[in-house]
């Protein structure tokens, strides 16, 4: 696939211009401040606060409902905000209209114009822009080549499959040399193996033009996987936002981390505070865990605990925490075992484990299960 | 479902018909009346003739009348597809509780009985000073045709999704550009349309201009009814079957844009 390198000569020129211009560093930086968006009574997001930064990669993710379209369509200059203040490179835009943003933007389904052919799709925002004609066939051109769709140019939108017709949206949002590109889950109405290809090649473009690509999903895996940076909402606000990384292994909230992959939740009462661990006591069961000069005797406490972090133990392996657990369902996924298991005073726990030179468990069968101490992350519940 | 739970019983077939010729015999008996070779309305007694036909055609008032009634109609017409199309695209695009309430009330000229409309019309162009000139009429045309604009515009549009507008706006379009070069290709055909049926609304409309053309515009429509009333000359027959035919052509290329379109 030669994809990478027509990608790379058609974005040199305009990447080596910005940086030439002096300011690469500001070019496409967003920041989003205090937005509030009501609709009468109903609010659709609270207080919002983000920045990002140029030439990153930033996916809003949340549930449906959560405000994060609201947040993106702030930003494209579609839905005025009740209170806040949006800003590009420093400068205010929100009383500019969407047309003067000058945001490259892929919508959910595409919305390529179904009476144009793809080249002329793909030609629109110079035709409107009174670009030399010349000019004009020539970016339409590297464009198609960059997304490989020149055999497609005299297509309409219609005679394409759905690849190439999110193909030939995100050439239409690129060819204008935006410095922002806003893709409303642009991958949602693919099936899963395109959409694991495309999702590689939206990351491969990214990299390679240097814009800022800020990216609406209700997806886990695809932000976890496409993103520089992730902020999760529910219900309108902004609950946490850092790298893939952090989100994943550090959750703030309860919410991130049942919603980003799956999680046990483990709630208990702290005994034996120390500078860097407690333990902490869930009926019978005394359990510890690193991290907490927070924490005093007596609190309250959720600790979340991933499946993959937990292990099967024999008799010789030792871990922070040891429980005696039964096996109330498993399934088979290849690379590993989904178990459920129950454990007294802590509940259902759910746990993958590797396949490899592993017997096939069997429901009823007794395991000690376990971890570390800092395997484990304190929640706000 | 088998085919003979789908054909219909003889009983069906016939009430059809019956209802097909009711609809139909009253505006296809003005066929043979205008072939009549007598001087009054009758049907032709010892053949056909078409001299009122070439009495229409050489007539300068019915002429006249023909030429009134094209202007008329088309620059209703122009002015009614415009302004309906504006308001369906307004309303379309806000989508909200007020535009609802704008659509309802621009199909007002269609609910409300013509001659209640009429003495309104009368007051106001009384006072507008507009009684008896071709602005008048062209104005109570617009108006009244306008609903048939905003209707079928309004329902193109329903399946038009307004992400294709927001799509233009944000790859740098102006709103006229988003409208010039997205919406209206998109929905031509209902345009077209709805031209059609502003077009024929404006072209066979009698009682408007009873009430406010005055003494100078007699339209075709009017010209028939004066003669009806003055004197039973069977060239209102070959009047009526020409509107007959332009009619059913209109209606003909509406149907055939629409099955292009689908």
């Amino acid at each position: 696939m030669n994809f990478t390198h027509a990608v790379r000569d058609v974005f040199d020129r305009p990447v080596r211009r910005l940086a030439s211009a002096g300011q690469p560093a500001l070019a496409g930086a967003i920041s989003v401040e205090n937005l509030t968006k009501t609709y009468g009574n109903a609010v659709a997001i609270r207080d919002v606060s983000l920045a990002i930064g140029s030439g990153q990669f930033v996916t809003l993710l949340g549930p449906s409902g959560s405000g994060k379209t609201t947040v993106l369509m702030s930003i494209a200059g579609f839905v005025s905000p009740t209170a806040g203040e949006i800003r590009l490179n420093g400068e205010p835009i929100n009383h500019l209209p969407p047309d003067r943003r000058e945001f490259g933007m892929v919508f959910q389904g595409y919305a390529l114009f179904p009476h144009l052919t793809v080249a002329q799709n793909v030609a629109f925002p110079l035709r409107v822009r009174h670009r030399p004609r010349t000019e004009i066939e020539d970016s339409v051109r590297r464009a198609l080549e960059m997304v490989q769709l020149e055999r497609f140019a005299d297509r309409l939108p219609r005679q394409l499959s759905g690849g190439q017709q999110q193909r030939a949206a995100l050439a239409r949002a690129l060819v204008f040399e935006p410095s922002v590109v806003l893709l409303d889950e642009p991958l949602s109405a693919l099936d899963k193996n395109l959409r694991h290809d495309l999702q590689a090649e939206l990351k491969d473009l990214h990299s390679r033009v240097g814009l800022t690509f800020i990216y609406v999903t209700h997806d886990q895996q695809e932000a976890l996987a496409m993103s520089d940076e992730i902020a999760i909402l529910s219900e309108g606000r902004l609950v946490q936002m850092g790298t893939p990384e952090t989100l994943y292994e550090r959750p703030a909230t309860r919410f991130v981390a049942g919603f980003l992959g799956q999680s046990n939740f483990i709630s208990g009462t702290v005994e034996q505070a120390r500078r860097d661990a407690f333990a902490y006591r869930a009926g019978a069961t005394l359990l510890s865990q690193s991290g907490g000069p927070q924490q005093r005797d007596g609190d309250s406490v959720t600790v979340t605990i991933r499946p993959e972090k937990i292990r099967i133990l024999t008799e010789a392996e030792t871990a922070d925490n040891r429980l005696e657990s039964r096996i109330a369902s498993f399934s088979y996924h290849g690379g590993h075992y989904h178990l459920q298991v129950d454990v007294e005073h802590v509940g259902r726990i759910v746990l993958d484990a590797p396949t490899w030179r592993r017997e096939a468990p069997s429901i009823g069968q007794s395991i000690t299960i376990g971890w570390d101490e800092d395997a484990s992350v304190v929640v706000a519940s | 479902m088998s085919d003979a739970a789908l054909t219909p019983t003889a009983p069906t077939r016939i009430a059809s018909w019956v209802v097909i010729c009711f609809l139909l015999l009253p505006l296809l008996v003005i066929v043979p009346i205008s072939l009549t070779d007598q001087d009054y309305l009758s049907m032709p007694v010892d053949g056909i003739s078409l001299r009122h036909y070439a009495n229409l055609f050489t007539s300068r008032e019915w002429l006249w009348s023909f030429t009134q009634s094209l202007i008329i109609a088309s620059i209703s017409t122009l002015l009614a597809v415009s302004l309906g199309t504006l308001c369906a695209i307004g309303c379309w695009r806000l989508g909200n509780r007020i535009s609802e309430a704008v659509r309802l009330l621009m199909l007002l000229p269609m609910i409300v009985p013509t001659i209640v409309y009429v003495l309104g019309f009368y007051r106001l162009l009384v006072d507008l000073k507009l009684l008896g000139t071709y602005l008048g009429v062209i104005i109570s045309h617009v108006v009244t045709g306008i609903p048939y604009v905003v209707v079928i515009v309004s329902t193109a549009l329903a399946s038009f999704d307004l992400r294709y507008d927001q799509a233009a706006r944000s790859l740098g379009a102006t709103m006229s550009q988003s409208i010039r070069l997205v919406l209206l290709p998109n929905i031509k055909a209902a345009v077209a349309s709805s031209a059609i049926f502003a077009f024929i609304h404006s072209w066979d409309e009698l009682l408007i201009v009873l009430f406010i053309a005055g003494r100078s515009i007699f339209t075709l429509p009017r010209r028939i009814w004066d003669g009806i009333n003055d004197k039973l000359d069977p060239t209102m027959a070959a009047v009526a079957t020409m509107l007959l035919l332009i009619s059913a052509a209109l209606l003909f290329l509406d149907l055939a844009l629409r099955k292009r379109e689908s």
